[in-house]
């Protein structure tokens, strides 16, 4: 197993992709940074800026989501997945591998965003806030951003999971990236529907785009009144979820004739 | 069959309802290359990826080195190397990094440059896939297939795109390698191709398996021809037969030449009953024709 996730890595590292992608996302940041310091009425709060890492959560999402379609999709558009599975391993492992690649690759994107906001902060905003000030419903700046990175780490990882099996049922990075980036981002423009329709059939809580909030409800003290679940009940939901893409994509991919 | 290192019995594959495979039954003896052979759509590529153990199949047996072989089972695939249809190649690595990324922690660099070397591959080796021709990619494909030097090889069509150089180079190493004790299975639709190069044969057609046999026994099979052209084709053949003569199927009016067949004698026979000869040619059926009378042939019905 060790072996086959450095094969992935190494793979990874190989494309002119990756570097370009981590090199975007540090430079978007500092540009949001910079607008923020010299623009504040424009661009809000220093603060709240910060705490969700320069914008740079958003960004991450992106580039996941192409990420993780493209480790999959390209071994059918490359012709490449014969000579992953007639080798000694079994199918389940090259998929697995791929799987820890995309986490280790998702922690790293979360480690760079984390270390850079925190670069951006002594630079530019030493003099503005302290790490230590009272943010939001008692919570202060670092830790409001540190329950924030938790909440999108499990959202994140619930749309990677859909993206995942997308790319595996559709082999074509296109339509499980459309899906994967609609699916995130459908959130802010449903939700109000959404959470009308809850209030009139309750069971529909359950529904997987309302565990995307969890990172707003980790931080906020009243949107379970919207949301209609406990902090807890939304990490097990989207953990369940997560479980249940990976394990039909895993059923998938183990009868795939190539 | 104990020193047989690939055994396939009653193999059967469908896709859908299509039944691809029909009970193939064949054995790779040690040491030996065998051609598999067959028109396009066979199922040569079909038995190969079986093998390979990257599907289900609906019965049968597979066995590699003793082995069994299926999707669950793929132990025996360690000692394997293989290239099937065409190469599986990522863009954005060069040859190198591709020999690197698979070939086994136990393959030495040495090892690695040897085949680049033997390949013909130097002068691109460290350039990116993407600016490969088709050619350049299949010897990458193949190289990937031998790096790790592995007990037995499977290819599947390998002179696809290559050049005449390129084609002999591959024959070369392949010869070299059987010498050394590695076994191959080596599909083509060509049997032309394989001829220089194959101990036995397996004929596919329509998914079942029409000939095994080795060359040697293929090769002595030819038949030998007299071919005729007389001022009365008709009447000729009549009498030829009349007098014990074996004549060959077909329009044209040729017979089957024995020890005892002598010209003369046909000559003298035609010549006394008033026919004229015309021209006359001895034709030696070879391996194409007669593998392409055999794929006629109506042992292969379609079920
Ligand atoms: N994945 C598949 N689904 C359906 N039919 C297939 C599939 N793969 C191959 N076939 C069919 O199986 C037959 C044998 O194909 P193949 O083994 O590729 O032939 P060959 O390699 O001898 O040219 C063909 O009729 C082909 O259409
Ligand atoms: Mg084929």
């Amino acid at each position: 197993m060790i072996t086959l996730v450095k094969q992935e890595t190494f793979k990874l590292l190989h494309k002119k992709s990756t570097y370009a992608v981590s090199a975007t996302l540090l430079i978007i940041m500092t540009i949001f940074g910079v607008l923020t310091r010299n623009y504040p009425k424009y661009w809000g709060d220093p603060k709240g800026m910060f705490v969700e890492m320069f914008t740079g959560i958003n960004w991450i999402v992106l580039f996941l989501i192409a990420a993780c379609s493209s480790i999959i999709a390209m071994e059918f558009q490359y012709g490449t997945i014969k000579e992953l599975l007639y080798r000694k391993y079994y199918r389940g492992q090259i998929l697995v591998s791929k799987w820890i690649t995309m986490l280790l690759y998702s922690i790293y994107f979360f480690a760079l965003c984390f270390v850079w906001s925190m670069l951006l902060k002594v630079v530019l905003f030493n003099d503005k806030f302290k790490l230590t000030d009272t943010f939001q419903s008692g919570y202060s700046v670092i830790e409001t951003q540190w329950l924030g990175i938790v909440g999108s780490f499990l959202t994140i990882w619930l749309v990677l999971s859909l993206v995942l099996l997308l790319a595996n049922i559709f082999k074509s990075t296109a339509a499980a990236i459309s899906i994967g980036i609609i699916g995130y981002f459908a959130l802010s423009i449903i939700s109000n529907v959404m959470f009308l329709l809850m209030h009139r059939w309750e069971w529909l809580k359950w529904n997987p785009l309302n565990m995307m909030n969890l990172s707003q409800q980790l931080v906020s003290s009243s949107i379970h009144k919207m949301t209609l679940l406990s902090t807890p009940e939304m990490v097990i939901g989207s953990l369940v979820y997560t479980a249940i893409f990976m394990a039909i994509s895993y059923v998938v991919f183990k009868r795939r004739s190539v | 069959m104990a020193d047989a290192i690939l055994n396939v019995e009653h193999l059967n594959k469908n896709f859908g309802r299509k039944q691809v495979l029909k009970d193939v039954s064949f054995s790779v003896q040690t040491g030996h290359i065998v051609g598999l052979v067959g028109p396009n759509g066979a199922g040569k590529s079909t038995i190969m990826k079986a093998v390979l153990g990257l599907f289900n199949y609906s019965s049968g047996n597979i066995m590699i080195d003793g082995e069994p072989v299926s999707p669950t089972s793929h132990k025996a695939m360690d000692k394997v190397g293989a290239l099937i249809e065409y190469p599986g190649i990522y863009p954005f690595l060069t040859g190198y990094q591709h020999l690197q990324l698979f070939s086994k922690e136990s393959t030495s660099k040495d090892q690695l440059m040897d085949i680049v070397d033997k390949m013909k591959m130097d002068s691109y080796i460290n350039r990116k896939a993407k600016t490969y021709s088709l050619g350049m990619k299949q010897k990458l494909g193949i190289a990937l297939a031998l790096v790790d030097r592995p007990k037995f090889v499977i290819l599947d069509e390998p002179m696809n795109g290559l050049d005449p150089q390129a084609n002999k180079d591959l024959r070369t190493i392949i010869l070299d390698l059987a010498k050394q004790g590695t076994t191959f299975l080596i599909s083509s639709h060509i049997l032309s191709e394989l001829e220089k190069l194959v101990d036995d044969l397996v004929v596919i057609d329509k998914g079942q398996i029409v000939y095994t046999e080795s060359m040697a026994n293929l090769e002595s099979g030819g038949k030998k021809l007299l071919v005729l052209q007389t001022s009365d084709d008709t009447r000729a053949k009549e009498i030829l037969t009349q007098n014990g003569y074996q004549l060959d199927d077909g329009d044209k009016l040729s017979i089957i030449e024995t020890d005892s067949t002598k010209m003369a004698d046909v000559i003298k026979l035609l010549s006394d009953n008033d026919i004229e000869i015309e021209d006359v040619q001895h034709v030696h059926s070879d391996l194409e024709t007669s593998l392409l009378n055999l794929l006629k042939n109506d042992k292969v019905k379609e079920s």
